[in-house]
């Protein structure tokens, strides 16, 4: 899939001023959501001295733009074959090269579809796939979804967030997901810890601000200098996952919904 | 005239019909002895003989890892029973894995698959684990995965059997076919050719006296050996295609008690990984004893080398630890199985366990031709 991507993303653009001829009616205003990775500010890349990236994937549903009036208006997201399907997006801010070895030359930044109206001041999506989806065959799944290294086989569903970060000697990586779900492989019935992130992020506008992921945020309490590489894999028991967790507004071990409102301070508005 | 034109057309049709028919059903031999259940088949990946041949060449494959250094046999060699000889596994790029490579003889009938996975039921969907699996890395074709779909299609012999096994597939040389395949070709593997099944089938002499003495010890309360590892194929996990209710059990054979609360080694807590329930720290599936003579090390994390320690593990009820970081008296876990509860047994009593166990070996499982390498001719 990987090399697909690669090919055709020069497309999407023009896809999407073709799109707009047609159907750009005062209902159907084009949208555009960026999203960029710092730490601790400042951009975060894969080939960098220092602190570096070593992953960045995660996919996005749900996603609502609210007006100055505070009403709220579901983005039509469209379809684009491979980054984005049924409402759900796949971000991926890594290159492949460099500390980003394990990951794909494919890039994509952007969430874009349609409004209804104009003029926003906030923003809320899911950090996620949802339920019904998730579960799927990932085999017989359309892009994004199709992607094996966002799909976790052990736990059934996707990863919904690889991150990670490394200095020349240390490390440290997150992999978001459900867990302690029940059923079976294809037939899950729920987990018990869906761990979905809702982000909300107020004074947020498509035209002039960008969303940030400062990944210092997500780690506050890794050590990237004492030489002990570490992760977390959403496991309920895993110590390692109890900070990236409460960053993201998670309960850690014993989660029953999706986060509070605007609790996590992973996901920022960059103007 | 007319009439029998139409009546030798109905005839000949029929005739085409039946030759379409018969040609369909790509059957597979499951060779069973009489009254061993078929295996449970998902009725998307039928077995099929054309898929079991494909399956066998993508088993040995070294292909399918990501630095073409091993296939799925690497870590399951024929004669070691689909075993690896090792405590643990190692990665194709040298991560070493937290747990012992399973048996796959009579996979097949496993109602859950490896060690502690409550939700994986379908051979099917644990091989993308090994193949895709990053944590840690096994065969490493994560993010490479469109490869093996590309394998498929780059040379003659997998093009034809490809082609072969999904005739109604407009394009067969994908993922999704070549884990269908691998699939049946695991699921292929049974055996019900052991000394002891030739004794249950009226050949007497097939198991001597001592491990006659044996199974009776391993089939008494007094050992309860057989609530864990019951039925024909030594597991309570276990499942075919007339099962009615679903078997599923894991347990807790007091392995580990560390700092006295009852935990596991962080990296194999067994069920609770899953779950994140107390109640489910160091609870794995009891594995098919079928051939276990041959699969040492023994348990989750290969922690006992001989069956011989493992005979007198479950004698004492349990395992003490005296140092270490996993120092803990495991028979005095929290969480321990209600059937460990340890036993005497005397020299002679483990002398005949141990001949009874030896009669779980079906030797023809280590050569059979059906499951050898292709690529070695």
């Amino acid at each position: 899939m990987g090399a697909a991507k690669w090919a055709r993303r020069p497309a999407s653009g023009f896809l999407i001023f073709a799109l707009c001829v047609a159907a750009c009616t005062p209902n159907h205003v084009p949208v555009n959501l960026e999203f960029v990775v710092t730490w601790q500010g400042q951009p975060l890349r894969c080939n960098e001295t220092g602190i570096r990236l070593t992953d960045l994937r995660f996919y996005v549903s749900s996603v609502t733009l609210i007006d100055s009036n505070g009403i709220e208006h579901g983005l039509e997201m469209s379809e684009d074959g491979l980054w984005q399907h049924s409402g759900i997006a796949l971000v991926d801010l890594e290159n492949g090269e460099a500390a980003c070895v394990n990951g794909s030359p494919a890039m994509n930044s952007q969430v874009s579809g349609t409004t209804t109206a104009a003029g926003f001041s906030g923003l809320r999506f899911v950090l996620g796939v949802p339920f019904d989806l998730n579960h799927a065959n990932p085999l017989t799944a359309q892009p994004p979804l199709d992607d094996a290294a966002m799909h976790w086989h052990w736990r059934s569903g996707y990863k919904f967030l690889r991150a990670g970060v490394a200095t020349e000697s240390d490390g440290f990586w997150l992999h978001l997901g459900s867990t302690g779900c029940e059923g079976t492989v294809q037939n899950i019935s729920g987990c018990r810890s869906p761990n979905r992130v809702l982000v909300e992020l107020s004074g947020f506008s498509p035209t002039t601000d960008r969303i940030e992921i400062d990944l210092a945020a997500l780690f506050p309490d890794v050590d990237l200098n004492d030489g002990r590489r570490g992760d977390c894999s959403s496991g309920p028991a895993e110590a390692s996952c109890a900070e990236p967790f409460r960053a993201l507004g998670l309960e850690f071990g014993n989660n029953t919904a999706a986060s509070p409102p605007g609790s996590q301070g992973v996901f920022r508005v960059r103007r | 005239m007319k009439r029998a034109l139409t009546i030798t057309g109905v005839l000949a049709g029929l005739a085409f019909a039946c030759i379409v028919y018969r040609q369909e059903p790509d059957t597979y031999a499951w060779q069973l002895p009489e009254g061993y259940p078929p295996p449970f088949v998902p009725a998307d990946n039928p077995m099929r003989a054309s898929r079991v041949a494909l399956g066998r060449w993508l088993f040995y494959d070294t292909r399918l890892s990501g630095n073409g250094t091993m296939s799925c046999a690497t870590c399951h060699l024929q004669s070691l029973a689909f075993t690896d000889g090792r405590a643990t596994s190692l990665g194709s790029t040298g991560m070493v894995h937290p747990r012992n490579a399973m048996s796959l003889v009579n996979a097949a009938y496993a109602s859950r698959l490896t060690w502690a996975n409550p939700l994986l039921a379908r051979l099917e969907d644990q091989a993308l684990t090994p193949l895709l699996g990053d944590r840690p890395v096994e065969m490493g074709m994560g993010g490479r995965e469109a490869e093996i779909g590309a394998l498929l299609a780059s040379e003659e012999n997998y093009r034809t059997l490809a082609r072969s096994a999904f005739p109604d597939d407009e394009d067969p040389f994908s993922l999704l076919n070549a884990i269908r395949a691998i699939a049946a070709f695991v699921r292929s593997i049974v055996s019900y050719d052991s000394p002891y099944d030739r004794y249950l089938a009226g050949d007497l002499g097939a198991l001597s006296s001592s491990a006659e003495k044996g199974m009776d010890l391993f089939f008494s309360e007094r050992l309860e050996c057989f609530h864990c590892h019951g039925g024909f194929n030594f597991t309570d996990s276990t499942t075919h295609a007339n099962t009615t209710v679903e078997q599923v059990g894991f347990h807790n054979n007091g392995l580990y008690n560390l700092e006295a609360s009852g935990a596991y080694p962080a990296d194999n807590t067994g069920l609770f990984d899953m779950t994140g329930q107390e109640r489910d720290m160091g609870r794995f599936k009891a594995p098919s004893l079928r051939n276990v003579a041959l699969t040492a090390p023994y348990m989750h994390d290969g922690s006992i080398a001989t069956l011989d320690e493992v005979l007198l593990h479950y004698a004492r009820g349990g395992r003490l630890i005296t140092e270490g970081p996993y120092a803990g008296d495991g028979r005095l876990s929290p969480f321990k199985s209600e059937f460990v509860n340890g036993f005497e047994l005397s020299d002679e009593e483990r002398t005949n366990l141990l001949d009874f166990l030896a009669a779980l070996t079906d030797e023809s499982v280590l050569t059979n031709e059906r499951w050898t390498d292709p690529f070695v001719r």
